[in-house]
């Protein structure tokens, strides 16, 4: 196992660097400081989701996720889905990360934190103005159809599937 | 039980289950506040734990807007003063008129047995946090429930109106801005005093709905709140016409506005507190 990863963090840390995140968030960020900020809070949870994955997980993801809801004014559960998605994506690549220079974890955890960005966008969009019905879905279902059928139909015709499972 | 940092052979559900099970929870949360309001509690609870922090955290902006304050040149302060002791004398003659036609327009009410308006009461409070939302924009000002505020007030600061209070916690309220997407304001064109609605197009600007192409408008009106939705009190500024264009695809003009009350800049406010109308017979 990698070293260094649980030399770093006790509770006391963990505790320590949530609560300053939380503390940065509540400045009266205004105009482009506000636009600009970073989260504090989701960086300081998946980093020690990172290093310390048996400490810090969903749980405290979803907890943060509602505090983040909140400062926003927003409903609640906006953050926490995201936050959720976020840890889940971070523990995905975790093994990966950890072996890389803090440059190139950068590099690979920007595409994390935008699918976090993304997932706050389209759970607010989806609270805030739910669709009607969930008919738009309806495609995806008589797609995959149409792939098991269409799959099935080739290999049967090569006879693929018949040898796999003779 | 898994130890901390042992990884191999730990009984517990993979990452992806777990991810399904807070997903499910996540999405109950959602449904439960946006469909039931049943989470408000929480809300309140988080408000009580970070209004002391922000009230702290407030500070070294404050002392900052102080020490530039102390700063300023003696020449800018007598010139501000020069002006204000002019809009002073001005605002006075305005006063002594507006006095008359008080008294005028009480006899004239007593005469027609009309109803007094309510006394409007004023509450300042002052902006202590900003959220940062892409669906609306709020600000969250220092008084709460404690100071009288309920959801609904007007919110206005020196130049127009800012918005209205939206969620109120003890110590804290969210007010939601008028330049808040989909944010509705009853307007009233004040050189023509034809009734509109204003709404918010977000990025701080607001555009008047449903305005008929031979409408009599033009860049540079005034809109102001006239006051028929019984949220805002009427005659209150609210934005000017910044450009009227005519669309080929629709009936109405398109009519853009930008709001008179400094949104993103005003940190001192007040809140209208006036008596709970009852209904007119």
């Amino acid at each position: 196992m990698n070293a260094p990863a649980h030399t770093l963090g006790g509770w006391r840390h963990i505790l320590g660097t949530l609560v300053l995140a939380v503390l940065l968030e509540q400045f009266p960020w205004d105009g482009w400081a506000l636009a600009l900020r970073p989260d504090f809070v989701l960086v300081a949870v998946l980093f020690w989701a990172l290093h310390q994955p048996t400490r810090v997980g969903f749980a405290t993801a979803f907890a943060f996720g509602l505090l983040a809801d909140f400062q926003d004014g927003v409903v609640f559960g906006q953050h926490a889905i995201a936050y959720v998605v976020g840890v889940y994506l971070a523990l995905f690549l975790r093994l990966r990360l950890l072996q890389f220079d803090p440059l190139r974890q950068a590099a690979q955890l920007f595409p994390v934190l935008l699918a976090v960005q993304l997932t706050v966008l389209l759970v607010g969009w989806l609270a805030v103005n739910p669709p009607t019905t969930l008919a738009v879905l309806l495609p995806a279902f008589s797609s995959a159809l149409l792939w098991y059928l269409a799959t099935g139909f080739l290999w049967l015709w090569h006879g693929k599937g018949l040898q796999d499972r003779a | 039980m898994a130890m901390p940092g042992q990884f191999m052979f730990v009984r517990q559900l993979g990452p992806t289950a777990r991810l399904l099970i807070w997903l499910l929870v996540g999405v109950t949360c959602v449904v439960l506040d946006s469909r039931y309001q049943a989470l408000d509690g929480l809300r309140s609870g988080f408000s009580l734990v970070l209004q002391p922090v922000r009230q702290v955290l407030r500070a070294p902006a404050d002392v900052a807007t102080e020490l530039g304050g102390f700063f300023t040149r003696h020449r800018a302060l007598q010139k501000e003063r020069d002006a204000l002791l002019a809009e002073r004398a001005a605002l006075l003659a305005g006063v002594n008129a507006a006095r008359d036609l008080e008294r005028e327009n009480a006899e004239l009410r007593t005469l027609l047995q009309l109803q007094e308006r309510p006394g409007q009461q004023l509450v300042r409070a002052a902006l202590l946090y900003k959220g940062h939302d892409w669906f609306s924009q709020r600000i969250t000002l220092d008084r709460g429930a404690s100071a009288g505020l309920r959801a609904g007030l007007a919110v206005v600061d020196a130049a127009g109106l800012m918005g209205q209070v939206n969620k109120v916690y003890p110590g804290t309220s969210d007010v939601m801005l008028v330049s808040s997407p989909g944010h509705l304001t009853p307007v009233v064109i004040e050189r023509t005093g034809q009734r509109g609605l204003a709404a918010g197009s977000g990025q701080g600007l607001m555009e008047l709905r449903y305005m008929p192409a031979q409408t009599d408008i033009r860049a540079g009106d005034r809109l102001l709140t006239s006051g028929i939705d019984r949220v805002y009190p009427a005659g209150i500024p609210v934005a000017r016409v910044s450009r009227v264009s005519r669309s080929q695809s629709s009936p109405y003009l398109r009519v853009e506005c930008v709001p008179l009350a400094g949104l993103g800049r005003s940190r001192a406010v007040l809140v209208l507190a006036a008596e709970p109308q009852e209904a007119l017979p």
